[in-house]
């Protein structure tokens, strides 16, 4: 029959399971912003950076390509530690763009529209929300980072001599490891602005200006002070940091990486308490 | 035996610093009953927070709050299974169509996919909304959203449905649908229902049960039919000609009567005294009715009493004048 001459009859059937209902939020935020063009642009181009990669290790793991060029551009197409730190870095840098892109469009208008009873009152907690929020934007950001990333590595592993897996495997570990403490650190900050302000543009801008002023912040207190230890209040700086140390490439002067990881958890804490804070059904003023 | 719809057990609820709910202890409804229990109260009663504490989004300070059974804090996530909410204020996902907005709000029910689907367009036909429902909701009206928002809360079919002030903005047109859906929710799907309305008469019409909340506090709860009954009925009369025997004949039939002079009197009505009755008594001692006024307390009157801005309904009035010239044999 259909559905306008049915009438409206109450659901009495089964219901579906906490993860099955935390899962709807993401899907619907993914289909929606694949809706979008500017998203698909910047996706295929975060690719451009992969593909380069994967064409180099070919390359390198071809001698007959370039056996006639000598011994330095041997060293030069080596695939080690510092070539994956370099695809890390212009990864990263495509993964704060598109945070910045698709971040506020998550949280901001269901704080502008005051959507957020209409969720609390079904069975979700504010964890819960955070949680589909985040789940969003670290699946749309594991496809520019870890998982080319470990795509890029397996195909090192599949083209390089049997030896080198088991002199290079903690490079594997150290990409997944590396990226998705980035991509943590990169989606709460989308969280927390889009959280902390209701229009979508400002939202964006702010989640770009966190990275870029901090840089300018730390740059400046290093200059200023004469000093190395203005780079930890820099995140991007901290994680690289953190990033070398799993790479086992040499970490930059004067960032200790006990102290970078401080640094970044002190950081995942402030933006929690942040969404903590914004997050509520209703606002109490005290 | 079937657990209240609401269980209040000294209930108090603090926000920043102030307590706004200062200890309240009530309940109200049957679960499965399909009765609708209003929520009343001048502004700044506490209302909306009790609402919101139903909902999990206040922790009480002291006492506890049971929906349908379970206690509103500890099993947040079983009440919120099993109702549906519609605040008052503007809700909703601008860019979604009314379709993906209740898809979606079912899906986070628990309604599987396909299901959520059908329940959409169903429910968004059910409110009149069927024709819109491939548009924004950014691209509604006030009276639409309203809709949206009472969709919403009923797509996934809850036990419970609690209704924040679902008449505002509404043309009379659009309140009169309002409340016939809200009483079709009850009276035909079985569904528990707490309205919130600073609308006596949507609560009035609609309502079987009633609490009126002051400074905090639940200063009447009431079930309104029974209150209604207990009313007694009183009828204001007029009339021309020799009245001095009225009150004695009165007084056989049952009722009481006070005379204000000048042919004017008030007379209180038995519960199962016809009016027609009245009628003819007057008629047999040859009296002109000139007018009769034959009326009920209404809730507004219940109210104002309940909020300290009368001393007593009209009907106490009467009645307690009606007792009066029992005593004295008359003015």
């Amino acid at each position: 029959m259909a559905v306008y001459k049915r009438g409206y009859q109450r659901y009495q059937g089964p219901v579906t399971g906490h993860a099955m209902r935390l899962l709807a939020m993401p899907r619907y935020a993914w289909e929606r912003l694949m809706q979008q063009r500017l998203m698909i642009v910047m996706l295929a181009l975060s690719c451009i950076w992969p593909l380069l990669c994967a064409v180099f290790i070919y390359i390198s793991n071809h001698t007959e390509l370039w056996s006639g060029l000598g011994g330095g551009v041997s060293k030069m197409l080596e695939i080690n530690g510092q070539f994956f730190l370099i695809f890390m870095n212009t990864q990263a840098t495509f993964s704060v763009m598109l945070a910045a892109m698709a971040g506020p469009g998550l949280i901001a208008p269901d704080l502008a529209n005051n959507a957020l009873p209409l969720y609390f009152s079904r069975p979700l907690t504010r964890f819960d929300y955070v949680l589909a929020r985040l789940t969003t934007l670290v699946g749309m950001l594991s496809l520019v980072t870890w998982v080319p990333g470990l795509a890029l590595f397996f195909m090192q592993v599949g083209m390089a001599q049997s030896g080198w897996f088991g002199k290079n495997w903690d490079l594997g570990l150290g990409i997944l490891a590396g990226f998705l403490m980035w991509i943590l650190i990169v989606s709460l900050v989308a969280l927390a602005s889009s959280a902390y302000v209701k229009w979508k543009l400002i939202a964006g801008a702010l989640i770009l200006g966190f990275f870029f002023i901090l840089a300018g912040v730390a740059a400046m207190i290093n200059g200023v002070f004469r000093v190395d230890w203005g780079s930890l209040i820099n995140p991007s700086k901290a994680m690289y940091s953190v990033w070398c140390w799993l790479m086992g490439v040499e970490t930059p002067r004067g960032m200790d990486v006990s102290s970078c990881v401080g640094v970044l958890v002190g950081l995942v804490f402030l933006l929690g308490m942040v969404l903590e804070r914004k997050l509520r059904p209703v606002e109490v003023i005290s | 035996m079937a657990a209240p719809v609401i269980e209040l057990n000294n209930l108090k609820v603090q926000l920043g610093r102030r307590e706004i709910l200062l200890g309240i202890s009530c309940r109200l409804g049957v679960s499965g009953s399909g009765k609708a229990i209003g929520l009343l109260g001048p502004n700044g009663a506490g209302k909306s927070t009790l609402i919101q504490t139903l909902l999990g989004f206040h922790q009480p300070l002291s006492g506890s709050a049971r929906v349908l059974g379970f206690d509103c804090h500890r099993n947040m996530r079983a009440v919120r299974e099993r109702i549906g909410y519609m605040p008052e204020s503007d809700s909703f996902i601008a860019n979604m169509t009314a379709v993906q907005f209740l898809r979606l709000m079912g899906e986070l029910s628990g309604l599987p996919r396909e299901t959520a689907l059908e329940k959409a367009h169903e429910v968004l036909f059910h409110v009149g909304l069927g024709e819109a429902r491939y548009r924004t909701l950014g691209t509604y009206s006030l009276g639409m959203k309203q809709m949206a928002k009472l969709a919403q809360a009923i797509v996934h079919g809850p036990e419970l449905v609690i209704l924040d002030e679902p008449t505002n903005g509404l043309d009379p047109a659009a309140r009169q649908r309002m409340l016939k859906l809200v009483r079709e929710m009850k009276e035909q799907h079985g569904m528990n229902v707490v309205l919130c309305s600073h609308l006596l008469r949507d609560v009035e019409e609609v309502c079987d049960e009633v609490v009126i909340m002051k400074n905090g506090l639940v200063v009447h709860h009431a079930d309104l039919e029974a209150e209604r009954r207990s009313n007694k009925r009183f009828v204001e009369l007029e009339v021309t000609g020799d009245d001095r025997e009225l009150d004695r004949v009165l007084h056989e039939a049952g009722a009481d009567g006070v005379s204000e002079g000048g042919g004017r009197w008030r007379i209180v009505l038995p519960q199962d005294f016809e009016l027609a009755a009245l009628w003819k008594l007057l008629a047999a001692g040859g009296l002109h009715v000139r007018k009769l006024t034959h009326r009920r307390d209404t809730l507004e009157e219940i109210f104002l009493k309940a909020v300290g801005h009368i001393q007593h309904t009209p009907g106490e009035a009467a009645a307690a004048e009606g007792q009066e010239v029992g005593v004295h044999g008359g003015l």
